[in-house]
């Protein structure tokens, strides 16, 4: 068990807003990781080619050094991913935590090539009823003009702790698209970094939360943007049941010659009880004149108007609410062209809307 | 097209220095023995030497902020936190020393006190020199004092109020405010009592490598409204300058209370200022804030809506230019049901110049159908300036309603082109624009601090935009 400070802010602010960073008490941290068995990896064509051969890395932000060293040292699932595909490519990769393989420090590396376009699913599910431990660090190249979509489903049960970090770095008209749909975990921590270099690139990052019981989103987002005319748009919708809580902090930072560069944040969490909290820290940092950066924020209960507009179509009031967060999702869900996987989720949203 | 040039603030009239002559100036540093010598030389009752001493030890134990701009170059050795100036208070300009009363002629503060003010204070270094107030508010019952006096003739409401509001462990510079403190306003409105027209109280920081750090407590009783506006400036040394003021508001039931600011420090000035209203039932308090000097400033108002109903805006612009560093912002705290808060807040860096808008809107579980919104517009008028925004957005139930949004930028291109495509200048499209954006704000201050504001806008033309 251990008590751990981590996800540092970019840049703090005053101790007593209780953002800068997180902590986390009796966290069980596995001291030996062994083989983590259960992961599928769909059928790949010889256009990507996935190998074991990882160095040691440092991140510009991540979780904290410990999650690092973890993954350096004892990481139990690698996969370096590179992709050479022009055409669209999908991979699929399944990590399903039983009693047998509950801890997973996994360590991803992928390249999508020049020119090249793919897609990568990153499902993370426990069915059974055990207390798993999720370290994952995803580090991405995204050469020029690749486009590489990421979409990242974490569906572990809320015994569990699931903490992502992600570094992309993304070269002249590269598009990397994240869909994160993060559901699970006792504690569910990311840390998401871009570092938008090239002329043109272009990053989305969207995501959607759905907490319950005592479930704790802390999400750290952070888009540098340096290249010319580059962008980032951050969008992510939430609902918060129960006593559960979010923390998102989102970083749009315009560094000095990324003119014509372009950020947007948009960020709203529905309250769906009077004891869900949302903490947010939506910040705009801009060392460039020559940029346009918006962001906002809302929070709030499902409008009365609306709810009563529905009801009185003949819908019940746990309907109603169903359908006014679905329809928040909605955006979200037209995105994701895999079919089964958007079916998935809109069951998963169902579930846990009950 | 021509690269946008924003003039800087015209200090001619804020950095005109008087000798640095005083009646007494305590010695640097801040020791147990420096803090008795000041409570001694302000005749403090015993009860405030204690507060002062128990202040200084909570200044020992508390850190220095880990956020923000840099302050270490600030070293309280080098600075004198207490400096008597070579007069009296005077309730008689004619009575003020023809070199401080020259300053505040020049301020402007004894022509604003006969057209539009109805009390004026006026503190040099560490002393209120002048204060005075129309007779018929004297009748009505309002007390608008130095705070010396506060502490001797109105004992009680002192005691009761005095860093109540502001506790001396909220952080470091307010520790250090409590030990040090000295002048200020005490202004006490009774029920029912309106003031309509404005009381205003001005800071003047002449004495070199010195502080300023006074107190101003307010409470307007229930019912009773007040428009307060303080003012504070100084000349330029080479070394650093602290003020470390703090600002307690008590709003009473269904009391009406703007606290206008315009802050004018001179770029030497580390402004590390702290202000804080308790509102209570059905009571509203406005802040109205322009922050053009200082080299560093931070300053985040805070309104705490205690009362059912309880309401607050905040209107606020800053300025950066060369060598300044603003960190300014505002603090809100729902507490009570059907409170609501209105943030509208705007920066303008220029010359590298650094503006940072930082917030903190909470509502608590208490405050069952609040509403929040919060606006901020950042506007960059070169590349090598810098414009942060850091807004903390903590909502902790479910019946609110909050926005927040933010927006970072120059002047747009499209709209120049526009305005110029309806016969404007270049230049004159450029005012026009950038005056557009500062106009909510400078609508809301006293006019004569709207016109100087406006004047500050004035557009050159200059190389190239790229």
């Amino acid at each position: 068990m251990k008590n751990i400070k981590l996800n540092e802010t970019p840049v703090r602010t005053s101790r007593n807003f209780n953002i800068n960073n997180i902590k986390l008490e009796n966290i069980k941290i596995p001291n030996t990781l062994k083989e983590f068995k259960n992961v599928t990896v769909s059928e790949i064509g010889s256009k990507i080619k996935i190998g074991s051969n990882i160095n040691k890395f440092n991140l510009t932000y991540g979780l904290g050094e410990f999650f690092v060293n973890q993954i350096n040292e004892n990481s139990n699932y690698k996969a370096n991913i590179v992709i050479d595909s022009k055409t669209s490519k999908e991979v699929k990769i399944e990590f399903d935590f039983n009693s047998e393989n509950d801890s997973l420090a996994e360590n991803l590396e992928i390249t999508a090539n020049e020119e090249t376009n793919s897609t990568i699913i990153l499902k993370y599910e426990s069915k059974t009823n055990i207390e798993a431990y999720h370290n994952g660090i995803i580090r991405t190249v995204a050469k020029k003009n690749s486009v590489l979509n990421i979409i990242i489903l974490n569906l572990l049960n809320e015994l569990s702790n699931n903490f992502i970090s992600i570094e992309n770095h993304l070269h002249e008209n590269a598009n990397v698209n994240y869909y994160i749909i993060d559901f699970g975990g006792k504690n569910s921590i990311t840390n998401y970094y871009s570092n938008i270099l090239g002329e043109n690139a272009n990053n989305k990052l969207n995501t959607i939360y759905i907490g319950r019981k005592n479930q704790l989103f802390d999400l750290n987002y952070i888009g540098e943007l340096r290249g010319e005319k580059s962008n980032i748009d951050i969008e992510v919708q939430g609902a918060l049941k129960d006593e559960a809580k979010k923390h998102f902090k989102g970083t749009i930072d315009f560094k000095k010659g990324c003119k014509k560069a372009t950020g947007n944040e948009n960020e709203n969490c529905i309250l769906l009880s009077e004891k869900a909290k949302s903490l947010a820290l939506p910040m705009l940092l801009c060392s460039e004149e020559d940029v346009e950066g918006n962001h906002s924020s809302s929070a709030g209960k499902i409008g009365e108007k609306e709810l009563f507009y529905i009801m009185s179509r003949g819908f019940e009031m746990k309907e109603a609410m169903k359908l006014m967060v679905r329809a928040r999702f909605n955006g979200f869900l037209e995105k994701i062209k895999n079919e089964n996987l958007k079916l998935k989720v809109l069951e998963e949203i169902d579930k846990r809307l009950e | 097209m021509s690269k946008t040039k924003i003039e800087e603030v015209n200090r001619n009239i804020y950095d005109i220095k008087n000798k640095d002559e005083y009646d007494f100036k305590i010695k640097k540093g801040l020791t147990k023995e420096i803090i008795e010598e000041i409570s001694k030389q302000k005749n403090d009752p015993e009860w405030m030497k204690e507060f002062r001493l128990k202040a200084l030890e909570t200044y020992d134990k508390l850190e220095l902020p880990t956020w923000g701009p840099d302050i270490s170059e600030l070293n309280m050795e080098e600075i004198a936190t207490y400096v008597r100036p070579k007069t009296k208070l005077n309730s008689s300009w004619d009575d003020v020393p023809d070199d401080i009363k020259d300053t505040f002629d020049k301020l402007g503060i004894p022509e604003a006190e006969k057209s539009s003010l109805a009390g004026v204070g006026a503190q040099y270094d560490s002393e209120v020199v002048y204060h005075s107030m129309k007779e018929e508010l004297i009748a009505q019952g309002v007390v608008y004092t130095d705070m010396e006096t506060a502490v001797r003739e109105y004992p009680d409401l002192v005691k009761s109020h005095f860093m109540k509001c502001v506790p001396v462990n909220d952080h470091k510079f307010v520790a250090l405010h409590g030990a040090v403190w000295s002048g200020g306003s005490f202004v006490y409105v009774p029920k029912g009592v309106k003031v309509d027209i404005p009381l205003q109280s001005y800071f003047r920081l002449n004495s070199p490598e010195s502080g300023q750090f006074e107190h101003t407590l307010i409470i307007v009783d229930e019912g009773a409204s007040l428009h307060f506006i303080e003012g504070c400036s100084a000349p330029k040394y080479n070394k650093v300058n602290l003020h470390a003021g703090c600002v307690e508001l008590y709003v009473k039931k269904n009391a009406y209370l703007r606290y206008s600011t315009i802050e004018n420090w001179s770029k030497n000035m580390l402004n590390l200022n702290t202000k804080k209203a308790i509102v209570e039932e059905g009571a509203q308090v406005d802040w109205v804030t322009g922050s053009f000097g200082s080299k560093i400033s931070m300053l985040y108002p805070m309104s705490i809506l205690n009362g059912k109903g309880a309401k607050t805006e905040y209107t606020g612009i800053s300025f950066a230019g060369k060598g300044q560093n603003l960190d300014n912002g505002f603090k809100v705290i729902h507490n009570a049901p059907n409170t609501s808060s209105v943030v509208n807040a705007k920066s303008i860096s220029k010359n590298g110049g650094k503006c940072t808008y930082r917030s903190l809107v909470r509502i608590t579980e208490n405050a069952k159908n609040s509403k929040s919104s919060v606006s901020c517009d950042s506007l960059m008028l070169d590349d090598y300036s810098i414009s942060d925004t850091i807004p903390v957005n903590d909502i902790r139930t479910d019946e609110v309603e909050f926005s927040h949004e933010a927006k970072i930028g120059k002047i747009s291109d499209k709209t120049i082109f526009y305005l110029m495509s309806r016969g404007l200048s270049e230049e004159d499209a450029k005012a026009m624009i950038v005056r557009g954006f500062a106009y909510p704000i400078s609508k809301e201050l006293p006019v004569e601090y709207a016109v100087e504001m406006n004047n500050l806008i004035n557009l050159e033309l200059e190389g190239a935009i790229g």
